[in-house]
């Protein structure tokens, strides 16, 4: 806690320096309140530590550009962390994140290696409270990825992802080509990219490396609604403009129903998520589109919303025409110490009455709509050196079922409860590469999946 | 004894009927056959390849009734006098394209092969085994056969395909003999013309009623029927229509069959997979009872309903599937002492490989059946759009 102190003596030091125009205005006005000057503190005291925040960014920015001195193939293995990894590196040190603009930004940067190895770890431990027996360590994720720069205007970046461990015929693993794409940056303001790249679809998506987001496990809204991690095949423009708006806008392969297994519980986890796919010889007769738009105009603040709708039927025979849409808004506020995130998202898939009639009778038919919203709230409670320890509690309600299309008497699924999962715990990171977590999952209607978690990751 | 049966007489009066009935598409747009596949359309439909002189493929799998028996019998009849009964009933060959050679796949459950008992690893080896077969097509050897070839009409036909010494080599013609067959069932459209009405609402070309969109709820749904669980109803994973079996093996307790012949004899048990020819899989007790799950395409058609002929109608059929743990006393003889002797066809030994784990068969005596008699019809007017040759 002694770190707090000279801190707290400079936004003292602040608040005086703020006196004079405040004692002008007493001439004509009475003086502020013991509470009102409380309030004067605090947000002092907030933008203080948002001065700090951006001279550490200057602080690694200039690192980086340091690092970048040195001979290429020196640099990759000892200074990627601390210079120009993919998006992820960065967008885990960037207190609110712009999906793509991080890659889009870094051509103005200084010279860099030209290529940079990047990866990141999660490894979680969780212990279902009232069935214990279920209890399960996973090595999640091991991904490893590279950018390679041509130029100072064009790179290419790519993710290479291994789930569960080890990935055989016999085993759960997976590997997946998460990012594979290509980027130039045609001026200040606008960026392409082409190839299989993260949809910029809310807070999680863009930036889901475990240091990016509080709690062991990814929040259910942005897994069982907006599907995490989505990826799609496309082209998409990135526009970064001084007024802190950013855009996205784009095409890009989409969903195919066709996929849709009625008798799976892991179509019922996640609509989206069971007919995603991943550029694995995608069927890609419907073009989907997709955009999105934020706004940092305001330091520590991030308001923003995207959208994307795409046909998934992909012209099969015997699957009816049907279209995917996908909605979300969201906002990130991070005064001072505290770190405040909401999102909500709904997403419909069409013409499911027609889709699901060959299916009737199975335990998990199409949707006709989706949705979900979260709140969050983390508060940096302590910090020494490289240190940094935030509790947090999030509150989320989602549902992968939220209405079906009329079928007839008896044979339409009644919509599936809506979800409620409260979630606290803490995060304690080293740096911004390492972070070790804990928390506490409850579940209203189904109590049997409370669960304590503990997690480890890292990123660079 | 363990010979299967899946060619066998059925009576003179069907056998004038199917040997004219051959596997040839009426679809005019069917590509046209290959020359082997045309000999071996030939083939199929000659009766001159058996001893009695009357029999054919065809004679059992009687195009007229969607390339399955014609009749109710529960085994066909053949031999060289046509008086011998089968073993089994006669499945369809209909829709056996993708069937695969017998294999355990990676969870260890036993599915493909050929036959009631999967013995045989392809069509050409299922089709080569009935000319054998005492109870079937009765031919004393293969060079019977090869030597009954060489007089048909098509004789020469068969040297412009395989070579003008063909028959001089008696294991060489033979072989080609089940190749030509094999092709024949693999071309010729009519033995999988996806035509049904379910396949036309499946595209998109029409409409179930009310009463069949619920028998198809009831056969998918796992806390119903479950009829999905080994007959899928969904297209493939690559948009393939489905085929309404899974080619899993499944041990059912099906009652005994007095109207089987060899049944008189109370030592005869009928084992299925574990006692196969050739005895690969003899030591697996746990597969004794076990049989292949056939596709339900053109079930509706048929007038037997499993491998041992034991009954003689859908709705019969349904209801034991979801009284025999509720009210097995309908299905199964008492013994002496007025229990129910519950899975009567297998030796008491194997009597626990029966499944009762899985839905419907998952209840006790007394409970309620998974499926009311009304939701039987119903589901029986679903397996009435499975039916081959509907025009919406």
């Amino acid at each position: 806690m002694t770190r707090q102190l000279p801190a707290l003596a400079a936004a003292l030091a602040a608040a005086c320096l703020a006196l004079p125009p405040a004692a002008a205005q007493a001439q004509t006005a009475p003086l502020p309140s013991q509470a009102e000057m409380a309030q004067i503190l605090q947000q002092l005291s907030t933008e203080l530590a948002e001065m700090k925040t951006q001279v550490r960014q200057l602080q690694q920015e200039r690192d980086a550009a340091r690092a970048a001195a040195a001979p290429v193939g020196a640099a990759v293995p000892t200074t990627a962390g601390a210079s120009a990894a993919p998006a992820a590196a960065t967008a885990a040190i960037t207190p609110a994140p712009a999906t793509g603009i991080e890659t889009a930004a870094a051509a103005a940067a200084p010279a860099q290696p030209a290529t940079v190895l990047s990866s990141y770890g999660e490894i979680n431990y969780s212990r279902p409270t009232n069935d214990s027996a279920k209890t399960q360590a996973d090595m999640v994720r091991f991904v490893l990825g590279y950018q390679h720069r041509f130029d100072e205007r064009t790179k290419v970046v790519a993710e290479l992802e291994l789930e569960h461990a080890v990935a055989s015929a016999e085993d759960a693993g997976e590997v997946a080509l998460e990012q594979a794409f290509v980027e130039r940056q045609f001026n200040l303001e606008w960026a392409g990219q082409a190839g299989l790249f993260l949809m910029p679809i809310g807070l999680l998506n863009g930036n889901h490396e475990p240091i990016a987001y509080y709690g062991v496990w990814r929040n259910f809204v942005e897994t069982a609604i907006i599907p995490s991690t989505w990826r799609e095949g496309g082209l998409q423009a990135i526009g970064t403009f001084d007024s802190g708006i950013t855009v996205n806008v784009g095409v890009s392969t989409g969903f195919d129903v066709g996929q849709w297994d009625a008798s799976s519980s892991d179509c019922g986890a996640s609509p989206l998520g069971c007919i995603h796919q991943e550029m694995a010889l995608a069927r890609a007769k419907d073009i989907a589109v997709f955009g999105r738009l934020d706004w940092r105009g305001v330091p520590g603040l991030l308001l923003g919303g995207s959208i994307f709708s795409g046909g998934a039927s992909q012209a099969q025979d015997g699957v009816a025409s049907s279209r995917v849409t996908l909605g979300e808004v969201h906002a990130r506020w991070q005064p001072g110490r505290w770190d405040l995130a909401a999102l909500a998202t709904y997403g419909s898939i069409s013409n499911s009455a027609e889709l699901n009639r060959p299916q009737v009778g199975n335990p998990v038919l199409i949707p006709e709509s989706f949705a979900g919203w979260y709140v969050l709230a983390a508060y940096r409670l302590w910090q020494d050196e490289d240190y940094t320890l935030s509790p947090f509690a999030r509150f989320e309600q989602y549902n992968t079922g939220r209405s079906y299309a009329d079928l007839g008497a008896g044979l339409t699924p009644p919509a599936l409860p809506t979800q409620q999962v409260i979630t606290v715990g803490v995060d304690f990171k080293i740096g911004q590469g390492i972070v070790f977590k804990g928390d506490y999952q409850g579940f209203k209607v189904d109590s049997k999946l409370n669960r304590v978690s503990l997690g480890l990751g890292w990123n660079f | 004894m363990k010979i299967y049966q899946t060619i066998v007489a059925g009576g003179l009066l069907t056998l004038s009927l199917a040997g004219c009935g051959g596997g040839g598409s009426d679809d005019a747009s069917a590509p046209a056959l290959s020359a082997d596949a045309a000999l071996g359309e030939k083939i199929f439909n000659d009766t001159a390849l058996s001893a009695s002189g009357v029999q054919s493929c065809a004679t059992c799998h009687d195009a007229a009734a969607l390339h399955g028996p014609g009749n109710a019998l529960p085994a066909q009849f053949g031999g060289p006098a046509m008086d011998r009964q089968g073993l089994r009933q006669t499945p369809s060959i209909r829709y056996l394209a993708s069937n695969r050679a017998f294999n355990f796949d990676a969870e260890g459950t036993p599915n493909g092969g050929f036959f009631w008992d999967g013995r045989a690893v392809s069509l050409a080896d299922q089709a080569g085994q009935p000319f054998l077969n005492p109870r079937e097509m009765a031919n004393p050897d293969k060079a019977a056969v090869v030597a009954a070839l060489a007089r048909a009409a098509y004789a020469e036909e068969f040297r412009s395909v395989y070579g003008a010494n063909v028959f001089d080599d008696v294991e060489g013609a033979y072989h080609r003999m089940t190749l030509a067959l094999q092709a024949f069932q693999l071309q010729d459209q009519a033995l999988r013309p996806y035509s049904s009405k379910y396949d036309a609402f499946l595209q998109g070309r029409g409409p179930l009623s009310d009463t069949e969109l619920r028998g198809l709820a009831w056969f998918n749904s796992p806390a119903k029927g479950n009829c999905a669980a080994c007959h899928p109803s969904a297209r493939g994973d690559d948009g393939s229509p489905p085929l309404f079996t899974d080619f899993s093996y499944d041990n059912l307790g099906v009652p005994r069959n007095p109207e089987l012949a060899v049944n008189a004899d109370p030592a005869y048990f009928d084992l299925g997979l574990c006692a196969r020819a050739g005895a690969d899989v003899a030591g697996r007790g746990d597969l004794c009872g076990a049989f292949k799950v056939p596709s339900l395409r053109n079930v509706a058609v048929r007038q037997v309903f499993f491998h041992n002929g034991r009954f003689k109608s859908l709705k019969e059929a349904l209801s034991f599937y979801v009284q025999r743990d509720t009210n097995p006393e309908k299905w199964y003889p008492l013994n002496a002492d007025g229990s129910v002797d519950k899975f009567d066809d297998l030796p008491p030994q194997y009597r626990a490989n029966v499944n009762t784990s899985e839905a419907p068969y998952d209840r006790r005596r007394g409970e309620v059946p998974a499926l009311s008699d009304a939701e039987i019809d119903e589901l029986i007017a679903f397996l009435n759009t499975l039916t081959d040759g509907y025009t919406p």
